[in-house]
């Protein structure tokens, strides 16, 4: 049996693209649905929003380093949304943080300056905005680190991360705290229940702090509490009467997790509608309109009408993207077409890991306000989009949040210019 | 400069050089063995991990056909623990000769090897995932080896006897005076320091390398063309049974289920340099089309990775010399040069199969007794390797057995091959090793279907909290495990492996940024 459902917009993709596209179509008025197979990529990133990292060599200050960054690179989204388009969307994504379910959490900094923090084996990354709870690992500072490692997480190496933050000349030492957690192994996420308790914080300070020296800062890993991190970081750092930093590591990404919870509250506070676990079928078409998605969803099938769609379902690593085994690439929901692909008897990828990976660009052919070609009314946001290679570049959150924030108002103001005319 | 004196050094620490070893030490010869890199990562550890039952030369190559068949038992009861029992399957399929089978069939009886004929539709119950076009099928005592685990046992076991056993020493001269060659120096691959080894007798166990250690014994002809395969292993195992065609053997035509994963196998191109490991695309596309030909949707199963091997195809190039060609080429040729070219105290051996390892182990230590006049008795077909005294095999559910019983005693360091804390932490230690790609041979670390995407942190992080390795170590470590990995990968990505590979790049690319290590 099919139901069927109207919409003004429907948003394929729960990532920080299509969140934060939906959001803003349902500030400005528009119902929204998204639909997601499942959760996105914010559950394995760091949780920070890179905008800029590398060009290739390190940026420091990524709001200078843009104009001439897509003047080199005039396929990159970056260079067809233009560059003023990126702050008014980390200016939205930090009020809805900051505005979200997780009291008093907050995230800093802007494309000024790239906060360098130290990864989890401790290579200085750059990243524009982060969590305040990684601020404090900044590399600028020369106060010493303390890393601290539990023998429980094995997704965290504090040896090894404290190594290489001396190699960046930084004093640095590893410490590790025996906590225990009723089992041999956790992760990051079963850790960071842990720490929003405050019984479980206060036993973990009273093995720590007869551990720390004077004028240390407390390096740990990204697991300070999911309901409440602002709390839990807070409450360490009070307790232990310094500064205390989060370090990201493998997934799952508490940091990340933490993202998605606040954005899905944003969208839910705007009047829009989430459905998880919709597996896209196919789509209704009028012309060159989608008018209608046709997804799974637990046991049935739903249309949902809209007069928009935003496509968010990311690159090859989302499955927005795939590359059959005849080494025909497509994109997976209305077999848009692609950008980026080299040609018949051209290499996909080289043998040189950190060279140039001809396939890394591919993304669907869009116009300037993001519209993908072939179609009137689909726009396209994020990792799905062609010409970044945000791993190398650290630009994806950048992309997925000023993407998702421009095609939203490309809709918006095409929706708007349909209700005056 | 330091120097060792042995009776006997081995030159070459594959399967036959660790056979050698382990067979001289038997007999209680002292015994050196030197290898310039890690045990086994020449040609027997570049290969599809088949036991031969003898079948696929049934036909083409009668004497190595008999050979397999007998050794094959052998080889079941003394390394029992490192041979999986898939039994094999040839089946002819619509693109196989169907007179072929017939051939087959007579190959097999007049060479020894059990060979039963079933119904196709039996075979097809039993690998329900075979081309259902196959028109007959035979049972054949095919296996899966894992060829680490065999060649550190004999290391071993041949060390528990006094060997000493030298991975990363590379032969950089033999020592020749006359008639003599009285053994060779080495280096150090890791601290370049450099050692003369003196022994009464060395063999060269260097495979494909042999005629470059022989040029270095200033003996000439001693040619071995090196006949480069490739092979691609699967995400899964797509046949529990090791599958053959049955044709006369040529490319892509047979698939080995060992350990988590299905291996396809191979290709045989001519090529100069036995350190050449290009990898054509060409000949990846076609061996993925084979694939198809055996198991329809093969191509739709994840491809972990390529990779290629040299066989080594000996050819006696010396004029008048005293070994027929025609004999040799397709089994193995055991060189005594005093015979030969009139030097005493070395041999070469070569050519060959991984299954016919411990015989040509044995012929060449019998030639090796012979010339030092203490004929002692062969002992190896006899006596278990270190844990096969129970003769039971390996089973592809022993590692989730053993951690279904440990569950909550350990940490899971490597979740596709299910490898504890303790057991990496207890491997470094044995082996006294930091070397990532040491470690993923010896434990089948980062193999499996996320190709070290979250393991291969861990490892580094506990090589460096162990103190076992300094941070510049460790970053090497892990940016030339990294893009190792890579060059087998790249060439076959493509579906649900490059969503894998592109996480992976997240994860150490961006999460981890190790490209910007210091």
């Amino acid at each position: 049996m099919t139901s069927s459902l109207h919409y003004d917009a429907v948003v394929v993709g729960v990532g920080v693209a299509g969140l934060t596209a939906a959001i803003r179509l349902a500030e400005g008025g528009a119902r929204v649905c998204v639909l997601a197979k499942g959760v996105g990529s914010t559950h394995l990133a760091p949780g920070t929003v890179d905008v800029l990292g590398y060009r290739p060599e390190r940026v420091e200050h990524p709001a200078a380093a843009l104009p001439e960054f897509v003047g080199a690179h005039p396929d990159h989204p970056y260079a067809l949304i233009g560059p003023d388009a990126i702050a008014p969307a980390l200016d939205r994504f930090a009020a809805h943080i900051e505005r979200g379910p997780q009291p008093g959490y907050r995230y800093t900094g802007g494309l000024d300056r790239n906060h360098l923090l130290p990864t989890a084996v401790g290579a200085i990354r750059p990243s524009a905005l982060v969590p305040e709870t990684m601020a404090a690992g900044d590399a600028r500072s020369s106060v010493p680190v303390c890393v601290v490692g539990m023998r429980v997480l094995r997704d965290f190496h504090a040896s090894l991360c404290a190594g290489n933050i001396r190699r960046a000349g930084i004093p640095a030492r590893a410490v590790e705290v025996e906590i225990d957690v009723g089992r041999v192994e956790a992760n990051s996420l079963g850790l960071a229940r842990r720490f929003d308790d405050e019984s479980f914080r206060a036993a973990f300070v009273g093995r720590l702090a007869l551990l720390l020296r004077p004028g240390e800062r407390v390096a740990l890993p990204a697991v300070l509490g999911l309901r409440d991190p602002h709390g839990a970081w807070s409450d360490l750092q009070r307790r232990l009467g310094r500064a205390v930093f989060e370090v990201p590591t493998l997934p799952p990404s508490a940091p990340g997790m933490r993202v998605y919870n606040a954005l899905v509250a944003a969208l839910r506070a705007a009047g829009g509608r989430l459905v998880l676990g919709a597996e896209v079928l196919d789509v209704e078409r009028e012309g060159d309109r989608v008018t209608g998605v046709r997804a799974h969803t637990s046991g049935h099938d739903t249309i949902y009408h809209a007069g928009w769609i935003v496509l968010a379902t990311g690159g090859f690593a989302s499955g927005g993207i795939e590359l059959g085994s005849d080494w025909a690439a497509s994109e997976t929901i209305l077999g848009l077409s692609l950008q980026g692909m080299p040609r018949p008897g051209e290499a996909r990828f080289t043998a040189d890991y950190f060279g140039h990976q001809p396939m890394a660009g591919v993304g669907v052919a869009v116009d300037s306000s993001l519209r993908a070609r072939e179609t009137e009314n689909v726009y396209v946001a994020g990792a799905a989009l062609p010409g970044a290679v945000p791993w190398r570049e650290g630009s994806g959150q950048g992309i997925a949040l000023a993407t998702g924030h421009f095609a939203a108002q490309a809709v918006l103001e095409r929706e708007g210019a349909a209700a005056t005319a | 400069m330091e120097k060792l004196s042995a009776d006997v050094l081995v030159i070459g620490g594959g399967a036959t050089g660790a056979g050698v070893a382990w067979d001289a030490a038997l007999r209680g010869l002292d015994v050196v063995l030197v290898e310039r890199g890690d045990l086994a990562t020449g040609t027997s550890g570049r290969f599809h991990g088949l036991l031969h039952s003898g079948g696929r030369y049934a036909v083409k190559d009668p004497s190595a056909a008999h050979e397999c068949a007998r050794e094959n038992g052998v080889v079941r009861h003394v390394a029992a623990d490192c041979v999986e029992d898939t039994g094999g399957l040839f089946v002819a399929t619509p693109f196989d000769d169907p007179a072929y089978a017939d051939r087959f069939a007579a190959g097999c009886r007049k060479t020894g090897v059990p060979c039963e004929e079933i119904e196709p539709a039996r075979a097809l119950r039993e690998e329900p995932r075979l081309n259902p076009g196959i028109s007959r099928a035979f049972r054949v005592p095919d296996g899966s080896i894992e060829v680490w685990k065999l060649v550190w046992a004999l290391a071993r076991g041949a060390q528990d006897r006094g060997a000493r056993v030298l991975p990363y020493h590379e032969v950089v001269a033999v020592h020749r005076g006359g008639d003599q060659v009285h053994g060779a120096r080495v280096r150090n691959a890791r601290t370049g320091q450099e050692l003369d080894v003196e022994a009464a007798v060395t063999v060269s166990a260097s495979g494909a390398w042999a005629g470059q250690i022989a040029a270095m014994a200033g003996i000439e002809g001693v040619h071995v063309k090196p006949g480069r395969g490739i092979m691609i292993a699967m995400s899964h195992r797509l046949v529990n049974t090791v599958i053959n065609r049955c044709q006369l053997p040529t490319d892509g035509d047979i698939i080995v289920p060992i350990e988590t994963v299905c291996v396809i196998g191979t290709t045989d191109v001519g090529t100069d340099d036995p350190d050449d490991h290009t990898i054509i695309q060409a000949e990846v596309d076609a061996m993925l089309e084979d694939g198809e030909r055996l198991v329809p949707g093969f191509k739709q199963a994840r491809a972990l990775r390529v990779w290629t091997g040299v066989r080594p195809l000996f050819e006696d190039r010396k004029e008048n010399g005293a070994t027929d060609t025609r004999d040799v080429t397709r089994a193995h040729a055991l060189l005594d040069h005093r015979e030969r070219d009139g030097v005493t105290g070395f041999f070469t051996i070569t050519g060959g199969k991984l299954t016919t390892y411990r015989l040509m182990a044995e012929e060449t230590v019998d030639a090796v007794c012979l010339q030092l006049g203490d004929a002692r008795p062969c002992t190896t077909s006899a006596e278990p390797l270190a844990g096969s005294e129970d003769g039971e095999y390996h089973r592809v559910g022993d590692r989730l057995g053993r951690r279904e019983q440990r569950l909550l005693d350990d940490q899971l360091i490597c979740e596709c091959e299910l490898i504890p804390r303790k057991r990496i932490e207890e491997t470094i230690r044995w082996r006294g090793t930091t070397d990532l790609d040491d470690l993923r041979r010896l434990l089948r670390l980062g193999m499996g279907p996320c190709q070290g995407g979250f393991c291969i942190y861990r490892v580094a992080g506990i090589l460096h909290g162990l103190d076992g390795i300094d941070t510049p170590d460790a970053n090497a470590g892990l940016i030339d495990y990294v893009r190792e990995r890579w060059k087998g990968v790249w060439p076959v990505l493509y579906g649900d492996q490059l969503r894998q590979a592109r996480l992976d790049e997240w994860i150490y690319q961006g999460v981890l940024d190790v490209e910007h290590l210091q």
